[in-house]
């Protein structure tokens, strides 16, 4: 029961989040979301019994929160 | 330029100290995810991809000039090749031995247990596959700053006309 009850708040938590990142202005602050995002998937597929696709999750969501950051200094920070 | 006070200092105190902790520690986990995999999770991605974070990692804290391991955009894609290569000649050894193409039981090793030679042949190719995503991930970071820095010399140019 517990257990249900977690897995449920993860799961409320990542569309939280995902709502978060499409309502936000600012795509520094989106990206350093996404993050966020990242580790709430890593959890939630850890939590399902599948620590091999966690730990890809992980290690991508840190390369890919790089790549963003590092492609941002060419975009226009703030979308209108 | 607010972009050329942002470039010109990497490290300090904090990333030196948290560089030589978190770099060592990082490479060689990769390592162990790579090597250990067949009884843990991780393969050949995880590995791959860790220790390109590991690579990765060290360019973001010293920058393009006095970086500890130098892998350019060119260096990243030869190696990349290689590691394909590796994966593809795994395969062609096993046809050498007189069976099917990736057939590790006819890996010609003097090895006679087919579990041996399945470990083998498995952590070959996967030897291969780490080397391939490591350094593709070096190469897209590499073509992402590149283009940026490019860029940024057009944009200097225009602004001086």
């Amino acid at each position: 029961m517990q257990v249900l009850i977690l897995e449920a708040l993860l799961l409320l938590f990542l569309i939280f989040i995902t709502v978060c990142i499409l309502i936000s202005k600012d795509i520094l602050a989106c990206t350093i979301i996404y993050s966020a995002f990242s580790f709430c998937a890593v959890l939630t597929y850890f939590m399902f019994g599948s620590p091999d696709v966690a730990f890809t999750e992980a290690v991508i969501g840190t390369m890919s929160t790089i790549f963003f950051i590092a492609a941002l200094k060419k975009v226009d920070r703030w979308c209108k | 330029m607010g972009n050329n006070k942002m470039k010109k200092p990497f490290g300090g105190i904090v990333l030196d100290s948290s560089f030589r902790i978190i770099i060592p520690f990082t490479l060689v986990y990769g390592i162990y995810i790579l090597t250990h995999g067949e009884y843990s999770p991780g393969g050949g991605f995880q590995a791959g991809a860790l220790l390109a974070v590991g690579i990765v990692l060290v360019r973001l804290i010293q920058g393009a000039d006095k970086e500890s391991f130098n892998i350019t955009g060119a260096k990243a894609i030869v190696c990349a090749g290689v590691g394909t290569f590796i994966y593809a000649a795994t395969g062609w050894l096993t046809l050498a031995g007189g069976g099917k193409f990736l057939d590790y039981t006819f890996l010609p090793v003097p090895m006679h247990h087919w579990g041996e030679l399945h470990a083998l042949g498995i952590l070959m190719i996967e030897i291969g596959v780490t080397v391939c995503v490591m350094m593709t991930i070096i190469d897209i970071m590499d073509a992402i700053i590149e283009r940026l820095d490019a860029d940024e010399d057009e944009e200097v140019d225009d602004c001086e006309r």
